[in-house]
């Protein structure tokens, strides 16, 4: 049984729970008290789980990952038998989804700090952090606007979503949190609701469902 | 959003005290900057623990000054005016066996009187606390009482009950729970409910620190009855809670709370909102809300 | 309740701008079963298609405790907001159901603010207060294509300035490896500029393509940039990418330019300001009659006939909630009820079903002989004595004959909320059942019982009510002996008598608690009867008396009036333990009097 170091209301955590779930693998939380515990930065944490004191972690009877991005890669390749999530089939589509995985780590400098800093009172720059999410948006908003005037709805070219989707979805489902407007962009908008209506979906604090709850 | 000046806001208001630290986080030898009633205080901790807190100085108010200041439940209190009315009281936190402790502290985008508003209502459970404190088809609210306690002037709900699947991390099945909500604070509010393993209440309360009209850092306190469950997952519920409301709050517009009944459109299940607005005008409180036409 | 929100410190300019009519939205941002949300002049609003697809354009704000619409579901029918779960409808914006009150009629006065829409050129447009008409263009009169939308940061006079410089190149001359720089210097453009749009003209090499560029005023600071280009050319994709590209370039530069002047503070959103307080419709006496003109005649079964009517007035027709009834006025002064048959969202006509029986009073004749499609008839608002509860898992709705008409409306209801039920329909003759084609789709829920005997029907009811449940609850229409059959065979049963509810056809409301009292009122010098089972209110109302009110559940105030003589009873949550002591106001809308003679100061 696979063991997830998670917090609530962590995005990174969010995209592993997400991906879990869409792929119907079971696993055990361990609840670690990231704040206002700080649970993550003691030196235990850092001995027995992740030297660089941060999660989500996970321990796969034994192998342990550290980082949203790349842990969201080996379950995809592990337990996702069609190859969708992460389609390393297709090296357009694969290139596609890691370009989008490093877009993630954009918004995590920036929408999600924004969203840490108002939640948490991190110590970011935060007008720097909305103005660089406001960049970001603009860019995705545009390339799924284009998506959808050509009949597709996600991230990477192809007819389902790949861990890119996965890892961008969070930070711009909670972007208000952290006083980013969303007014802006509908083609984000509208991206949104078609994931939350992918199989498998689940919200997390801070998210709504699809339709009524 | 233009914030009123000290020298506007009522006493009502002004001579409270209100959280502004969980004490955990003070620890010696630390200096942090936050924002009260729109003002910008410092709290330092010297290396031997002592805490002083000061206004910081500004063209308006030239002349630094140091602030009263109380440690209890979990947080550092101050008033930035003269502390006329003594602090609540909750008892139960001295009895024995229970766990007192701070869940969180949240910003959020609003006024405290709707995030106190939002905590005393019930009709929003199963929609936005689907599966844990409110389920479909149980929506109806139950008539309730309201009232205000002459000696103390705190404004109460009482039996209040509310069909709920899992009440508490304690909890293992879905359980028809009693409330009371009591008021003794413009900005704070203590929820007392069954708890599922004992007869006596849980008690969690919520206390908001008015950073300014618009915008709170949302204290969570807990007294609980439960030596069961690790702090991480007593905390994960009060947060998964919490998280689920923040979004709903900072989609509430205007951010401060209307005092003209007018204004929006109460149900009857909304008896302690219409209550808690008369109550707030009735104190005088001119912060944080639209005070009535 | 219609709400006038103004900016405090508006001048000429924001005044005149709100006359017009402003495009917000695009065919794209309709997509089914989606909220789409904008701001236009600092006002927010929320704009929806329904599934028959009437578009709706509202104020992003909840009138319960002001959360935003947008972000809470569209089912097809109805908004349903995130607090609450509050249901308002396809195009009233009227308030359906409250789920914390589930044997409650929302009262009329719940509806949030509407703004009028119209499309054209691929475009939504509104206004808070239209003088005049959406704009026409002859270069759009042909084929068009939407252009990407692209948001920007500045106020509309700053955009429409560099509009007028900008360029682009006709969707001829696009090919893939052209020197889009160079070939962009030699284009020659020609602009036309009014007050919220650019008309551009760009030729090249005997090309020419034509486009608008409507500018949609967010507030003082933003706007949006919606282009419409005046052709379908073949090659969409490179023409969508060529102009997104180069008006990219172009609100990068607006935006440098803004940055540059000095800002103009924002214009508040009007959902910071403080709220004026919205002006509640003074309802004088009962509602006059609707007038309504019949669409369709049809027969929906054997003997029987449907009518759907339709407004005469640009409005929408009110709100019903399913189990309302409407009075039609018919030739001759007659007036009867018949149960609207509409599901939720079906908002654009009232649907009946009227029994032809010669024995009746004659109602029913005069409907089928006297009144044709074409024709005009005076209607009733709905009212609801039978309202449809939803706090439970399962509903069971038995129908006898005509009676089916109140129940349809539920079973819909039920179908669209995704909730439990099944629709037995109790009829002599097959040929009998009304809507057949509609109720298909209910499938297996729907149950036709034709030609039982009356004992052979208190067996099947035996039946279909054999397991009572605390999530179960029943709903029964008819004539008199079936309705008692249910009544009798549903206490055998041990259902609970609150878990039952009937209606019955000949419109015996159920009567409440209280007794009759005398109303005088001291100014206008009437003397009225309160009987027992109507409100102070209704009885106002009836007799052209003007009051206002909002919630009328006794929670907001409003209907409140000063009582001069009188022993009250308070049923109400507004007043304070003072005041009820006091014994100087009260809540008409819940509250009554115990002594014989109630005086107010009306």
């Amino acid at each position: 049984m696979i063991k997830l170091y998670d917090y609530v209301l962590s995005a990174n955590c969010y995209k592993i729970r997400l991906l879990l779930s869409m792929l119907d693998v079971d696993y055990d939380s361990v609840l670690v008290d990231f704040y206002p515990g700080r649970e993550h930065q003691t030196e235990q944490f850092r001995r027995d789980v992740n030297p660089l004191g941060h999660i989500p972690v996970i321990d796969d009877d034994g192998f342990v990952m550290r980082d949203a991005h790349a842990i969201l890669i080996y379950l995809a390749a592990r337990y996702d038998s069609t190859g969708q999530w992460y389609p390393v089939s297709d090296p357009r589509q694969l290139g596609e989804t890691a370009q989008w995985l490093t877009f993630a780590d954009g918004t995590t400098n920036t929408a999600s700090a924004a969203r840490l800093h108002v939640n948490m009172g991190y110590d970011f720059d935060i007008d720097a952090a909305r103005a660089g999410a406001h960049e970001l948006f603009r860019v995705a908003d545009e390339h799924l606007w284009f998506r959808e005037r050509q009949g597709e709805s996600w991230l990477a070219p192809g007819d389902h979503p790949t861990i890119a989707d996965l890892a961008v979805f969070p930070d711009v489902a909670m972007a208000e949190e952290g006083g980013v407007e969303m007014l802006d962009y509908p083609a984000l908008a509208r991206w949104i609701e078609r994931f939350k209506q992918v199989p498998g979906f689940i919200v997390m604090p801070g998210v709504f469902p699809y339709g009524v709850s | 959003m233009p914030t009123a000046r000290i020298d506007q806001i009522a006493p009502a208001v002004l001579n409270r005290w209100h959280p502004v630290a969980p004490l955990e986080e003070l620890t010696p030898g630390s200096d942090r900057l936050t924002t009260l009633l729109g003002q910008h205080i410092t709290i330092q901790v010297d290396d031997a623990g002592a805490v002083a807190v000061s206004t910081v100085s500004s063209p308006a108010d030239a002349a630094a000054r140091q602030l009263p200041t109380i440690s209890r439940y979990c947080y550092l209190w101050v008033c930035l005016g003269v502390p006329d009315v003594p602090l609540f009281e909750i008892p139960e936190v001295a009895e024995p066996g229970r766990r007192v402790l701070h869940a969180g502290t949240i910003g959020v985008h609003v006024s405290a009187p709707r995030a106190v508003e939002n905590f005393l209502d019930m009709a929003h459970f199963p929609y936005v606390h689907t599966a844990i404190l409110g389920e479909e088809p149980h929506s109806e609210v139950a008539e309730y009482q309201v009232h205000v306690d002459p000696d103390t002037n705190d404004l109460w709900a009482t039996d209040c009950v509310f069909w709920q699947p899992m009440a508490a991390t304690t909890s293992t099945t879905g359980q028809l729970t009693d409330y009371l909500y009591r008021v003794p604070h413009p900005y704070c509010v203590i929820l007392y409910k069954t708890s599922p393993i004992d007869q006596r209440n849980d008690v969690i309360a919520l206390f908001c620190q008015p950073v300014a009209e618009d915008r709170i850092q949302a204290n969570m306190f807990l007294c609980l009855l439960d030596d069961e469950n690790t702090i991480g997952m007593i905390r994960d519920f009060q947060l998964t809670i919490f998280g689920q409301d923040k979004p709903i709050l900072e989609n509430q517009h205007p951010k401060r709370l209307p005092l003209d009944p007018r204004a929006e459109t109460p149900i009857r299940a909304d008896k302690i909102a219409v209550s808690y607005r008369r109550w707030l005008r009735d104190l005088g409180v001119n912060y944080a809300v639209i005070p009535a036409a | 309740m219609s709400a006038t929100r103004t900016n405090p410190s508006a001048n000429v300019d924001v005044a005149h701008a709100l006359q017009r009519w402003h495009p917000i939205a695009t065919q794209y941002d309709l997509e089914p079963r989606s909220l789409f949300r904008t701001k236009l002049l600092g006002h927010e609003l929320v704009v929806w298609r329904a599934d028959d697809g009437f578009v709706n354009v509202w104020e992003n704000r909840c009138l319960h405790r002001g959360v935003r619409l947008s972000i809470g579901t569209n089912d097809g029918a109805e908004l349903i907001c995130r607090y609450h779960a509050w249901r308002y409808s396809n195009r009233t914006a009227g308030c359906t159901y409250i789920p914390a009150h589930p044997a409650d009629s929302p009262a009329r006065t719940i509806t949030n603010k509407t703004f009028p829409v119209t499309n054209r050129y691929g475009l939504v447009w509104s206004s808070q207060d239209p003088q005049g008409q959406v704009p026409e263009l002859s270069v759009l009169d042909g084929d068009t294509l939407g252009l990407r939308n692209l948001p920007v940061n500045a106020p509309v006079g700053l955009v429409l300035k560099h509009l007028a410089t900008h360029t682009f190149l006709p969707s001829d001359v696009l090919a893939p490896g052209l020197d889009v720089v160079a070939e962009l210097a030699a284009v020659e453009m020609s602009a036309e500029v009014s007050t919220y749009s650019a008309t551009l003209r760009a030729r090249l090499a005997g090309n020419e393509s034509s486009a608008v560029f409507f500018v949609q005023p967010v507030d003082a600071n933003r706007a949006v940039i919606r282009p419409v280009l005046g052709e379908a050319p073949f090659n969409t994709v490179a023409v969508l990418r060529h102009h997104a590209a180069v008006l990219a370039d172009l609100v990068r530069d607006i935006e440098r330019a803004a940055a540059d002047i000095e800002s103009r503070p924002a214009l508040p959103s009007a959902l910071e300001v403080p709220l004026e307080l919205p002006t509640v419709a003074v309802a004088v006496g009962r509602s006059a009659p609707l007038r309504v003109s019949v669409r369709r005649k049809w027969a929906a079964a054997a003997g029987i006939t449907a009518f759907e009517l339709v407004s005469h007035a640009p409005d929408p027709l009110p709100t019903f909630q399913p189990g309302a009834h409407i009075d039609v006025h018919l030739p001759g002064g007659m007036v009867r009820q018949y149960s609207i048959t509409n599901g939720p969202g079906e908002t654009d006509c009232y649907r009946i079903a009227v029994k032809r029986d010669p024995a009746s009073r004659g109602g029913s004749v005069a409907l089928h002989d006297s009144v044709h499609q074409g024709d005009e008839l005076q209607i009733s608002e709905p009212r609801n004595s039978f309202p449809l509860r939803r706090n439970v898992s399962h509903t069971v709705l038995i129908a006898g004959g005509i009676g089916a008409t109140p129940l349809i409306a539920m079973a819909k209801a039920l179908h669209t909320n995704g909730l439990g039920f099944d629709l037995h329909c109790f009829v002599s003759q097959a040929d009998q059942l009304a809507f057949r084609d509609q109720l298909a789709e209910f499938g297996d829920q729907l149950h036709e019982h034709v030609g039982l005997s009356p004992q052979e029907t208190g067996e099947q009811l035996s039946v279909l009510l054999a397991e009572p449940s605390a999530n179960k609850q029943v709903y029964a229409c008819g004539p008199p002996p079936m309705l008692d059959a249910v009544r009798a065979v549903s206490s055998d049963q041990g259902w609970p008598a609150d878990a039952v509810h009937f209606e019955y056809f000949k419109n015996t409301t159920e009567l409440e608690q209280g007794s009759s009292f005398v109303l005088e009122l001291a100014r206008s010098g009437l003397t009225l009867d309160v009987p027992s089972g109507a409100t102070v209110l209704e009885v106002l109302r009836e007799n052209d008396v003007p009051i206002v009110s909002s919630c009328e559940q006794g929670a907001c105030g409003t209907c409140a009036a000063t009582v001069l003589e009188g022993d009250l009873l308070h049923q109400d949550v507004y007043l304070n333990p003072t005041e009820r002591a006091a014994g100087h106001t009260i809540l008409t809308c819940v509250s009554r009097a115990t002594s014989n003679r109630l005086v107010l100061d009306l």
